[in-house]
């Protein structure tokens, strides 16, 4: 197979374009085309250069170019909202860019300022694919952002970051200086304890000791104050967080290692203590960057959002302008383009139209509107360019308020079983009994003093290192390895509830069909003059009807040509028509005629996934119960249950989205996949909401798993995935358990030393590491 | 043992260097962006050179 030269795509039907009189190709689309020509216009085929020896950074696809004119960017409101004023005469927007997949792409958008003018600075950052464009009083950003679009990235403008995210930013940057500052102490003082250890002569041995305390001072106050303040909240709220017995170890440490140094007793715990800190905030920090990754990809709600719209103007009814739908108003008048998504809810003033409401209802059909219907945001325009009038705008709209409810809602009905805090209130409180038990045991034996300082020992020693640091390592490589394979998860507790899935809820699109009409049963029934794949081309290229789509998706790969029509004619809900080579052909629900015979019949069917019954079986071999919840008609539901092996009881057609969300609410270790915004409200109240490749924006916000490939595999891995996940915890607990057990029992015998703790804290740590990186053997061969 | 008088503060010295060298670079938004700095610096100066040699 060949494949392209721009985007490296394989190649069903090759495009060229015709550069220096030269044939250069071959390209997959016409898209690619364009770019690749304006790419030599402005001199910049050294893109091919870069791109030649570079690593893939994100996966390619074909560029699809939109013309768009991106002139609301310079609108004054627009830019008071939107761009940062630098100075007089400089100001900066930043854009979330489509496309974005390689080094080339970096080059070449940082490389803007050359080839546009008016551009000062342009700077990317590819991991999240937004760019920074700063510009002089010479510059305008619509005309960047239209350059951009022709190069085939696809531009988004971004709001100005709100004070939330720059307080994000500042705590994020002072973890970073409470990890560095806790590591250089701990190093430091490692040098000064293995010299204790190794016996330093008095003088020095004091001298060390003072040097280990004044280092450790700063990393058990400002690096360890993270670790105090969780664990003051938890104890106002009257439970017990794994920070509190860390907390605990970490004062008495402190207090016991100031006491000794000023007595002249050279026992002390500062430097595992500091060495914890340091290991702990150091996991910490790894869980919570690989979380983030995952959230800012079902953060982003520029995602399906209609950027520009056409506003009619108030005093001339002739002239469009164009807005950013953020600023639109009730009673204005829209021109909404074909295949537009509605920007806001509102009045047809158009004869008619057909609308896609999948998105919003579930239903697969297009439905049929006329004058004066009413029109959702959400929805797509299938037909024609149309009028609308606004009647409800942004979080008045029917999706806007599903969106309230969605974010409201966040985290009010989370049942979450948090793993560590159970144990560690089990643990503080045997850790606290314990020292109890051990005062008064060597109370009357040996005295106060002695009492006093074995029940502190063991407070210091029994801090919960392993456990603290087990646990977000575990998640973290489960996190990750997850989000490698293209299941992103929101979070640690994520896992903790989809290892508890008892039952599942499916939406029917995109999870056990492909979500996308195909033809099938094609059957050529009379031999023509000209190929009935051609036909079929030519008539149908144009058409944005689905079938119209499966027809020219299954003909492209056959090699069809496009013929001359002549008085080609659609009429919505009916066909297509037209004269090719004079005669007279039609497409309609009989199949395909001429003049009036058929010659060809076709089936359209939204077809099931090969591996989705295998899934489905799987599941409830493994006494998972599995439902199907759709919009759709109540005999179509039946049918694909059938299909797929799902019992009748477990089917439930025609619902709407309030009715799955009373159904899952009612259910326990609940499960819900979806995509639409009518799945929004259920895959917010399910335990686990997943939502799926080209899902809506709101169901992404709604859910807690998003899946960057369609199908039922994404769902069926990440259940068995948590599944291990949780082993590894487990095994993790018990192994830092163990450690300190031993502890305890040295404590109790009184033999414990410094150096001991200095020994144990790491080892343990170690172990359980290595534990977390190995995981188990069905975690390695999950995508293998 | 004297060695001791200029190891300490030495070694001591240079460890708060680095550690305040890390907090300015931290704050300067130096460690804002971990994934494109590395893939920018393969961009080979020799291709802008070209580049620009083909504009005259």
């Amino acid at each position: 197979m060949e494949s392209c030269v721009h985007c490296d795509e394989t190649i069903l039907i090759p495009y060229f374009a015709d550069h220096e009189k030269e044939q250069k190709g071959p390209f997959c689309c016409q898209g690619c085309v364009t770019v690749y020509e304006a790419l030599h216009q402005k001199g910049l085929q050294d893109y091919y250069t870069v791109k030649h020896d570079s690593a893939l950074f994100k996966r390619r696809a074909p560029v699809e170019i939109r013309n768009d004119t991106f002139l609301y960017l310079d609108g004054e409101e627009f830019l008071s909202e939107y761009s940062y004023q630098l100075s007089d005469n400089q100001r900066s927007m930043e854009f979330y860019l489509e496309g974005i997949h390689c080094l080339a792409c970096l080059w070449l958008i940082e490389k803007l300022p050359d080839f546009v003018s008016g551009v000062i600075s342009s700077k990317l950052n590819l991991e999240k694919s937004v760019v920074v464009i700063t510009i002089n009083s010479f510059g305008k950003f619509s005309a960047i952002a239209s350059e951009l679009n022709k190069l085939g990235y696809r531009p988004h403008a971004l709001k100005r970051s709100t004070e939330a995210q720059k307080f994000h930013r500042i705590e994020e940057r002072k973890t970073l200086i409470r990890i560095g500052i806790s590591g250089a102490a701990a190093g430091n003082i490692m040098i000064y304890a293995v010299s204790l250890y190794g016996g330093a002569n008095e003088k020095m041995g004091d001298l060390f000791n003072l040097l280990t305390l004044i280092l450790s001072l700063p990393v058990l106050t400002y690096c360890a104050w993270p670790f105090y303040q969780s664990a003051w909240v938890a104890l106002r709220n009257k439970t017990l967080s794994i920070d509190v017995p860390i907390s605990l170890s970490l004062i008495l440490g402190a207090a016991m290692g100031i006491i000794n140094v000023f007595m002249g007793v050279s026992e002390n715990y500062l430097d595992s203590l500091s060495t914890l800190v340091f290991l702990l905030l150091l996991s910490r920090y790894f869980l919570k960057t690989i979380q983030e990754k995952g959230l800012s990809v079902s953060d982003l709600s520029y995602f399906y959002q209609t950027d520009s719209v056409l506003r009619q103007k108030i005093d001339d009814i002739n002239i469009y302008e164009e807005i950013h739908s953020r600023f639109l108003n009730e009673n204005d008048i829209l021109k909404i383009r074909a295949d537009d998504f509605f920007p806001a809810d509102g009045i047809l003033l158009s004869k008619e139209t057909r609308v896609n409401n999948s998105l919003l209802t579930g239903e697969s059909d297009p439905a049929k509107l006329y004058l004066g219907d009413k029109l959702f945001s959400g929805t797509q325009n299938l037909g024609a360019d149309v009028l609308m009038r606004v009647t409800e705008t942004n979080h008045n709209s029917r999706l806007g308020k599903m969106l309230k409810n969605v974010e409201n809602g966040w985290g009010n009905i989370s049942k979450t079983v948090d793993i560590t805090a159970h144990i560690s209130k089990y643990f503080t409180a045997a850790v606290i009994l314990l020292s109890v038990i051990l005062f008064t045991y060597v109370y009357y034996q040996f005295g106060f003093e002695q009492a006093l300082i074995r029940a502190v020992t063991l407070l210091i020693v029994t801090c919960p290192c392993a456990l603290a640091l087990s646990v977000p390592l575990t998640f973290n490589r489960s996190l990750s390895l997850a989000g490698k394979n293209g299941l992103i998860i929101k979070n640690d507790k994520t896992i903790e509830k989809l290892a508890n899935t008892e039952n599942i809820f499916l939406d029917k699109t995109g999870t056990i069909t492909e979500g996308k009409p195909r033809v099938s049963n094609f059957i050529i029934r009379k031999v023509t003059d000209s190929r009935v794949e051609d036909i079929i081309l030519s008539l149908e290229q144009a058409s944005r009807h689905p079938v119209g789509k499966a027809l020219v998706n299954y003909v492209l790969p056959l090699r069809a040509n496009t013929l001359n029509v002549e008085d080609r004619v659609e009429i919505p809900g009916i066909g297509v028509s037209g004269y090719i080579n004079n005669k007279f052909y039609e497409i309609n629900k009989n199949g395909i005629l001429e003049n009036g015979n058929i010659i060809a019949t076709f089936c359209v069917k939204d077809i099931i996934r090969n591996d989705s019954k295998k899934i489905i079986n799987r599941l409830l071999a493994d006494n998972i119960s599995v439902c199907i919840l759709s919009g759709d008609s109540n005999n179509f539901v039946q049918e694909l249950g059938q299909n797929v092996g799902i019992g009748n009881h477990f089917l439930f057609g025609e619902m709407s989205p309030e009715e799955k969300f009373e159904k899952i609410k009612k259910s326990s270790h609940s499960l819900m996949v979806g995509d639409g915004a009518n799945d929004a409200l259920a895959l917010q109240v399910a335990d686990v909401g997943i939502a799926v490749s080209g899902a809506m924006d709101i169901s992404l916000r709604a859910s807690d798993v998003y899946l960057t490939v369609p199908g039922l595999a994404g769902v069926e891995k990440s259940i068995v995935l948590a599944r291990e996940t949780m082993k590894v915890v487990r095994r993790n607990l018990v192994l830092s358990l163990i450690y300190n057990f031993i502890s305890v029992v040295f404590v109790f015998n009184g033999v414990i030393s410094p150096l001991m703790a200095a020994i144990i804290m790491p080892v343990s740590s170690l172990t359980v590491l290595v534990s977390s990186v190995v995981g188990t053997k069905k975690m390695r061969n999950l995508w293998k | 043992m004297e060695i001791m008088v200029i190891l300490l503060p030495l070694a001591l010295g240079l460890g708060l260097a680095f550690v305040f060298f890390f907090i300015w670079a931290v704050k300067r938004g130096q460690y804002d962006d971990l994934e494109t700095p590395k893939h920018r610096m393969l961009i080979d100066e020799e291709v802008k050179l070209v580049n620009k040699r083909k504009k005259l």
